[in-house]
């Protein structure tokens, strides 16, 4: 079986449309800022208070939908990308970065399993909200992450930033599920919430295992994450303030093996991620440049 | 009547004036609205959001949002112009058509009453051969009128009425 599949080719039937970062990113409308921005809402939180409640919590939740497909992929991969160690280089002061424990493809394994429950789950969750599969483009930066020829790179880039970021949209939607009182999605939610927790103490175990006696090497991975970080924060979509729409999870994130450090440095990345957008908008407004075509 | 649009090119997103115009002629003509139609377009955000101001003229604003195909952001989709700026036609199609003299402004309306509102418009639009999905209209409904078989039993009606006034379309969703 192929190793290392490219994003270009995952599977996906005709009802997909995908788009990649630099796609999303190229989008220079905002709710921010722009001539209109002090008509609309003060707090952009998804909470269903927001008169777009609905639309937003059905478009969150297709982006959680795909998210999950790619997530599954990716555990797949690592599972089967990485070969297991040369028991001869079992004392080696550091462990070959094209290899992988045995424990660590069954975590992956694992993650698999819960990654594919919670497809079916989001296929159902979207269906109860009135969205069609495909019916939102899909954004292919978690597959993209989990392409690291490096699996401790994968580590830090899915399990720790992009799943981390799932623990926060998670636990929007389920306290959005408790408000608006939709019982289905609090409960659905809370329970891959639970799973996501363990997906990213997953990440972080091994992330340390792993570069024990390589600290170059975790320092790299920690880079790629907080790269991954402040890349999914673009467009202040994640952030303390509530001109995001999904908060961040300080406890659930402790939970799951982050120091409060390391919190607060994500919160700090979205922060300025937020800023970065406004002022990215705000420049966009200012000049009527004809780079600005949309992308087809 | 009228239909123009404002602007006539875009910069932020691809989007058609011409393409607009045509659907807000349509939609004027088997409403039968008699009024000139302005739809100015906000393009620099991408929420959704569309009200409208009656004068002499009606002054349809809509964000960008609304009229965006969700599988190719920036680019317009035709269905949802159809939809969104069919929504905003009906409901002031009902104000000028009499029986909604009592009903707020738009701004004071209460989220249970606009979705109320907007469940009626969707039925309509529907049977007047709109691809709508009634699933999403009832998860709106349900987000305001709560998650139970009596809010569901309101939703049905409102969704199969026609020619309500306000004060049934408020006893329907005080029932529920």
């Amino acid at each position: 079986m192929r190793k290392f599949f490219p994003v270009e080719e995952l599977a996906r039937d005709s009802r997909f449309t995908q788009i990649n970062m630099r796609q999303s990113q190229a989008d220079p409308r905002t709710a921010l800022v722009g001539p209109n921005a002090a008509k609309r809402l003060k707090n952009n939180r998804l909470t269903p208070s927001r008169p777009d409640a609905s639309e937003a919590a059905r478009n969150l939740m297709h982006g959680i939908f795909v998210g999950e497909i790619q997530a599954l992929e990716g555990a797949g991969r690592t599972c089967h990308d990485f070969e297991l160690p040369d028991p001869s280089s079992r004392t080696a002061d550091k462990a070959a970065t094209d290899t992988v424990p045995f424990a660590l493809k069954l975590d992956m394994a694992r993650q698999a399993w819960d990654e594919s429950r919670h497809v079916e789950i989001s296929v159902k969750l979207g269906e109860w909200m009135g969205a069609e599969i495909g019916q939102f483009a899909e954004n292919t930066v978690l597959f993209e992450a989990a392409c690291s020829t490096d699996p401790v790179m994968r580590l830090a880039g899915v399990n720790r930033a992009l799943e981390g970021l799932a623990i926060d949209v998670f636990t929007t939607m389920k306290e959005f599920g408790e408000v608006a009182g939709d019982p289905y999605l609090e409960f659905c939610e809370d329970w891959m919430l639970a799973d996501e927790v363990t997906h990213v103490k997953m990440g972080s175990d091994w992330l340390r295992k792993v570069t024990e006696n390589d600290p170059e090497r975790r320092a790299k991975a920690l880079e790629f994450q907080s790269i991954v970080d402040r890349l999914f924060s673009f467009g202040g979509t994640r952030s303390e303030s509530e001109d995001s729409p999904i908060g961040l999870a300080r406890r659930f994130r402790e939970l799951a093996g982050f120091t409060t450090d390391e919190v607060d440095d994500i919160a700090d990345v979205s922060l300025a991620a937020l800023e970065e957008r406004k002022a990215f908008a705000a420049a966009a407004m200012s000049t009527s440049s004809s780079s600005n075509s949309p992308a087809s | 009547m009228t239909v123009s649009v404002e602007p006539e090119e875009f910069r932020f997103v691809a989007f058609d004036s011409a393409l607009i115009r045509k659907v807000g002629e349509s939609l004027v003509a088997t409403l039968g609205i008699d009024k000139p139609v302005h739809v100015c377009v906000d393009e620099t955000t991408p929420l959704g959001r569309v009200r409208a101001e009656v004068g002499d003229k009606i002054v349809v604003t809509v964000e960008s949002g609304a009229f965006e195909d969700s599988k190719r952001p920036r680019n317009q989709s035709e269905v949802a112009t159809k939809i969104n700026l069919g929504r905003i036609l009906l409901r002031v199609n009902d104000r000028l058509r009499g029986g909604f003299a009592e009903t707020p402004p738009d701004d004071e309306l209460s989220l249970p009453q606009m979705a109320a509102w907007e469940t009626y418009c969707a039925g309509r639009l529907s049977r007047l051969g709109l691809r709508i999905n009634r699933q999403r209209w009832l998860y709106n409904f349900r987000n305001r009128h709560g998650f139970t078989d009596a809010a569901d039993a309101a939703f049905d009606q409102l969704w199969a009425a026609e020619n309500l006034t306000w004060s049934e379309l408020q006893s329907i969703c005080n029932n529920g």
